[in-house]
């Protein structure tokens, strides 16, 4: 632990720290441009120079290279250092534009900032500055590249860190030039980090281009709504509009990265067809008039009918809150529990899951940090991108990742990958957690003994499933392998749906049970359906949707236009996750706030009758009607309508919530749920499926959730409507890639076009599309299927 | 040029032809090896060549024996040595003229330094328009693996050994040993970060030792006569060997020689290179490539060896000499090498990427006349800092930079108040 004096202060760090570090650590800023927290050292732009006064190598030396010693004197403030940095801006200002004024990055311009730190004001270069072509690299990010100061963070991020490949340094001397090969839209999931990691205005986030200064945007520390994963975001908006999303860079959970779908989806908030408004019964009425209505109503149903009559809907994006509140309107009535997602195989895998220790539930530090990943049944891209990420720093580290998957799932690392049929997957994770994989045939079984030897010499692995395809055994198997303690520190995860889905299943007292839940669902003795932040009605199969249309009570919160919404005959307008604060739990149950970016609120844009802002006067704000789920279910049971009375509340009803209104969005506090620690018994292994052709519905990168579906970003990355078929299985129906068929299953059909895949056969794997028939399958439970030729009868 | 001195890299060299391996063994070619093999233990020989005071002849002049000390020759496999023929140091030639001339001395030298270090595979990188000397390094390889020096079991002991040819695609960085081991990986060839060094991690993550090809040729005869004999081969006591001498420049005889090290600059001039050409006056030198610092007629009595150049507050280099006459302005030779460097720059660091430049614009300014002593001040400010830059490259760069303002800085500023070269040139 070297102590060291930087500028007069002293200050004692870990070993192999550098000066820069150790100066970060003393609250001394060294300026750097290529130094940055995730993408480490480099040693180009020459910025961080400091002097060592005392130590093994006296003089100007680059603190991100140099280690801090015991016993060092650092200054940041000699002369020597000081010029040579003067100097650095001074070569880097020679060619570098002087228009802030008209960059997108002014305000919150590393460069920018360093530049008048140096008080560089006076160019002693003559002659013409250099410039570039800029490339036109799709929707997200904006090509500027004569703002560009060669710090290689760009690349650094993109391929090192993000594993893209069609982005990258070209040229040499001072005409190295930072683009693709030819112009053309980023193909990585991943490329609005561009726009995080780049000091200037180079790499601009394009959809927020010139839509306001940092120093105008509202700004709060919030949690990204659009997987499981919680990854810590900033979302900014102006005038009543949400306009970008950005990274925290604070290292947990995300690392200051993030999805395309998480920086680019929040484009729900800002819909011109948003409902703003309060309904009853057809007719816009003040919220509070709604609200009462919805109670007395609910409550005269469960009085005259039961409480079996009303069904509570939660919901995986719904905030914590709101579903704990929803689930304790349902217990004042005496009602079953409300249903937290219309698939009960994906809920019920989340309630085994959520009841691990949670010591062995991988965050995506472990993953990080794991020296074997075994992903089992997830396309993780897809479902948790940022897992995906994590998987690929685990791999940069010398991790193996083994895939076993029937679909040829992508990665931004390479892998082992053990293609299996779904029926096989919990059979192959039985095997892995010590089974005896009687099901498996000898070549997959040899295969996956490896894995397991692999797995049992690992000294971190991490073990990763989907919930789709695995189910509630597959979840409880998670546990048997978590649980295999033996000295090994053996973490599991688990792909769940939605930043509330662990909170969901956690506080849910038993596991839903699927031909329960459709006996519920489907009941004609249903009068009353609550729907919190769900779509039943556009979601659910067309035979219970149907049913719950005609409900006598149909009430809805929720800030999408949906089916469920049009119909409604109680509307609640609900604000979106930037605009409410609240509390998601991750996939790994770990419960962090978050903070309001904005009051909810119609565009002041959208309001621009004729291009000028408004003249009128209101003592409302426009369409502000909107309020957090949360709040309008605590005056409905009478809670006091604020947060901390809430958490309160729920923290006595829900022990496993204590610390709840403890939690600080501001500092990114966890609140890690705990499991219960009974002992796990391998579940017994599953009857084979017969074998017929199967639908394999895979969930897409842009949509996965309705929010992002939401989102007219995203448009460019919706997949195509296509079906993927094994060669041979292709063949013996008669149809060759690119025919037009007819995918119908369970009484639905769509069209799709036909394509070829490496997967095993007997499959027909298609990507959901929202809003289309297919969609409405329940995830994960691979109905069988036909297809048919478009045009033959 | 009538008197002879000892040659030993040189001593099959002829006009136009490069030895054969039979000439080669003629002259006591591979008995280095045989005697490393058979009588030696690979530690006896890094023991020899550290105490024959062995200087690197790429341009650095460290220690051979230290190096290889640095070197976990116990390491399991792969180990990797490389022949860095680069060599695009403007004013240097002298590897391409010893391939051309006897390319056997770069076979032994790999092979004895292979087995002295324990390195399993060997490659050499070279330059890309060295293609007749590439020509015949491969026609030496498959001659000696023929003969049963190359390939698996050399000489019947334990010791294999096979050496790659890789010609590279050009650029000066190249000559870098980092970037060049990040060329042969097919990487971008930026220099990479020190440590780790490419003992511990050098080619394809594996110890890896890069050593310029004159140095690997010395290796063998060290083993041959021992240390004592390579060390009094020397002028001067501090040094050890010889040193092939490549003249170039306002001489009337542009050659490489072969001379003991530390010959003193006047003879090198005056009798090998004939004198300086159309009866001019000597004005200055490169003393060892366009990166070394600037030697003048104070100069000419210094023995050219490492350590004598360094305290004039110059280099040996590459021993590439480059001469130039009284008519010729310093200003406008430090523009052109200025050029140079900033046009090969590679482009990592700020430094070099965009302070050359400044400074070449700067140069041209001045030499044309239109500079102010601001500039000149600007330019005296620039050698500290440009020295901190990632690699070496711009710290070469400085080299002429420097001893400009230091040896000629009155030329300089002639410049400046007569706003035009007082050479005439401008």
């Amino acid at each position: 632990m070297p102590t060291l004096i930087i500028d007069g202060r002293s200050v004692t760090v870990a070993e192999g720290k550098t000066i820069l570090q150790a100066a970060e650590e003393a609250g001394v800023r060294v300026p750097h441009f290529c130094w940055h927290r995730a993408l480490g050292a480099l040693g180009a732009c020459r910025l961080c120079a400091v002097t060592v006064l005392e130590g093994p190598q006296k003089g100007v030396r680059m603190a991100c290279l140099t280690p801090a010693m015991d016993g060092m004197k650092v200054s940041t403030l000699d002369e020597s250092s000081w010029s040579m940095r003067r100097s650095v801006i001074e070569w880097l200002m020679a060619n570098h534009p002087h228009d802030c004024p008209v960059c997108d990055e002014g305000g919150e311009c590393l460069l920018q900032d360093m530049t008048v730190a140096a008080n560089h004001a006076v160019r002693r270069q003559r002659g013409r500055k250099r410039t570039h072509l800029n490339q036109d690299l799709g929707p997200f990010i904006e090509h500027e590249m004569n703002r560009c100061i060669a710090c290689y963070r760009c690349v650094r991020a993109y391929r090192d860190y993000c594993g893209g490949d069609d982005f990258g340094v070209l040229g040499s001397r001072d005409r190295v030039y930072f683009g693709r090969f030819r112009p053309g839209r980023l193909s990585s999931p991943f490329s609005g980090n561009l726009a995080d990691v780049c000091p200037t205005g180079t790499l601009t986030d394009k959809t927020f281009r010139f839509r306001a200064r940092p120093w105008d945007l509202e700004e709060a520390p919030s949690v990204c709504p659009h997987c499981a994963l919680g990854c810590a975001v900033i979302p900014g908006a102006r005038y009543r509009e949400l306009l970008r999303v950005r990274a925290d860079p604070h290292p947990e959970p995300n690392d200051g990265f993030l999805c395309d779908r998480g920086r680019f989806g929040h484009g729900y908030h800002n819909r011109v067809d948003r409902p703003r408004r309060a309904r009853l019964d057809g007719r816009e009425v003040p919220p509070a008039e709604a609200l009462d209505a919805l109670r007395e109503r609910v409550e005269r149903v469960a009085g005259q009918h039961g409480p079996e009559a009303v069904l509570w809907l939660g919901s995986a994006r719904a905030t914590l809150e709101a579903n704990a509140l929803l689930l304790l309107w349902a217990r004042r009535l005496g009602a079953a529990e409300p249903i937290f997602d219309l698939s009960s195989r994906r809920h019920a895998a989340a309630w085994v899951f959520s009841r691990i220790g949670a010591e062995r539930r991988a965050s995506l530090a472990d993953v990080r940090r794991a020296d074997l990943a075994v992903v089992c049944g997830a396309d993780v891209l897809a479902e948790g991108p940022l897992l995906a990420l994590a998987l690929r720093q685990a791999f940069r580290g010398g991790a193996t990742i083994h895939v076993l998957d029937p679909r040829p799932v992508e990665l931004p690392c390479p892998a082992e990958r053990r293609p299996l049929a779904p029926r096989l997957l919990p059979e192959a994770l039985r095997l892995l957690a010590g089974g005896d994989g009687e099901r498996l045939d000898a070549e997959a079984k040899d295969g996956l003994l490896r894995v397991r030897d692999a797995l049992y010499q690992a000294r971190r692995p991490v073990v990763i499933g989907g919930a789709d395809l695995l189910g509630p055994e597959g979840a409880a198997t998670l546990r048997r392998i978590a649980a295999a303690g033996d000295g090994r520190d053996a973490k599991v995860a688990l792909l769940l749906p939605g930043p509330s889905s662990f909170a969901c299943a956690r506080l849910a007292a038993s596991p839903p049970d699927a031909g329960e839940m459709a006996r519920r669902i489907g009941s004609k003795d249903v009068r009353a359906l609550v729907a919190l932040e769900a779509d039943p009605l556009g979601e659910a199969l067309p035979k219970f949707a149907a049913d719950l249309g005609r409900v006598e009570v149909l009430a809805a919160l929720d800030c999408l236009p949906t089916e469920t919404v049009r119909r409604a005959s109680v509307f609640l307008p609900g604000a979106g996750t930037y605009e409410q604060a609240g509390a998601f739990a991750d996939a790994s149950g770990r419960v962090r706030a978050f903070e309001p970016a904005l009051r909810p609120g119609v565009p002041i844009r959208q309001m621009l009758d004729g291009g000028h802002p408004p003249r009128t006067f209101s003592r409302e704000i426009p369409g502000g009607e909107a309020a957090p789920a949360w709040e309008m279910l605590a005056r409905i049971l009478g809670l006091p309508p604020a947060l901390r009375a809430v958490r309160e509340e729920l923290e006595r009803v829900f022990p496993v919530l204590r610390g709840l209104s403890r939690l600080r969005a501001e500092t990114r506090d966890e609140l890690l749920l705990p499991g219960d620690d009974t002992d796990a018994p391998l579940p017994p292994a599953a009857a084979a499926a017969p074998e017929e052709l199967r639908l394999l519905l895979s969930e897409p990168f842009a949509g996965w959730e309705i929010l992002s579906a939401h989102a007219p970003d995203l448009d460019v990355l919706r997949p195509e409507a296509a079906v993927a078929l094994n060669p041979a299985d292709r063949a013996g129906l008669g149809l060759a890639p690119g025919d037009r068929v007819r995918v119908e299953s369970e009484g639905l059909s769509e069209s799709r076009i036909v394509r070829e895949a490496d997967i095993p056969r007997g499959l027909v794997w298609a990507t959901r599309r929202r809003g289309s028939e297919l969609s409405r399958l329940p995830a994960g439970e691979m109905p069988a299927c036909r297809l048919r030729r478009e045009g033959d009868p | 040029m009538s008197e002879k001195t000892p040659q030993v890299l040189f001593a099959n060299r002829r006009p136009g032809l490069a030895a054969s391996l039979r000439e080669f063994e003629q002259g006591g070619g591979y008995r280095g090896l045989r005697r490393a093999l058979r009588e030696l233990s690979p530690e006896d020989v890094r023991r020899m060549v550290s105490e024959s005071g062995l200087r690197g002849r790429g341009g650095a002049g460290f220690p051979t024996g230290v190096k290889w000390s640095f070197f976990p020759h116990d390491a399991p496999p792969d180990k990797y040595l490389v022949a860095n023929c680069d060599e695009m140091e403007p004013g240097t030639y002298k590897d391409g003229e010893l391939l051309r001339a006897d390319p056997h001395q770069l076979v032994e030298g790999l092979l004895v330094s292979a087995y002295a270090l324990g390195a399993n595979r060997a490659t050499v990188f070279i330059r890309y328009d060295y293609e007749s000397a590439a020509g015949a390094l491969e026609r030496a390889i498959a001659e000696a693996r023929e003969a049963g020096y190359l390939g698996e079991r050399i000489l019947g002991t334990n010791f294999s050994l096979e050496i790659h040819v890789h010609r590279s695609a050009g650029r000066y960085i190249l000559g870098e040993e980092t970037a060049l081991l990040n060329g042969l990986e097919g990487r971008r060839p930026n220099p990479r970060l020190r440590p780790p060094f490419p003992a511990q991690k050098g080619l394809f993550g594996r110890p890896t030792n890069v050593q310029n090809v004159e140095t690997l040729a010395c290796v063998p005869h060290i083993v041959s006569h021992g240390p004592q004999w390579f060390r009094e081969l020397a002028a001067v006591k501090e040094g050890a060997g010889t040193k092939l001498f490549g003249l170039s420049g306002h001489l009337n005889a542009t050659e490489c020689f072969e001379l003991p090290i530390g010959t003193t600059l006047r003879e090198i001039v005056e009798k090998w290179g004939g004198g300086v050409w159309r009866g001019r006056r000597f004005k200055a030198c490169l003393p060892g490539g366009a990166s070394t610092p600037y030697l003048d007629v104070r100069h000419l009595d210094l023995p050219m060896d490492f350590s004598a150049l360094e305290k004039a507050g110059s280099r040996l280099g590459t021993a590439g000499v480059t001469v130039f006459d009284d008519r010729t302005c310093m200003l406008r030779v430090t523009h052109n090498l200025i050029s140079f460097f900033a046009r090969e720059s590679c482009g990592f660091c700020t430094p070099c990427r965009e302070g050359l430049p400044m400074v070449r614009d700067c140069l041209a300014r001045l030499e044309a006349g239109r500079g102010t002593l601001a500039d000149v001040d600007w330019l005296r400010e620039q050698v500290p800092r440009i020295n901190l830059s990632f690699c070496a490259l711009a710290q070469g760069a400085m080299g002429p930079l420097e001893s400009l303002l230091r040896l000629f800085g009155d030329e300089v500023l002639d410049h400046v108040g007569r706003g035009r070269c007082p050479l005439g040139e401008g």
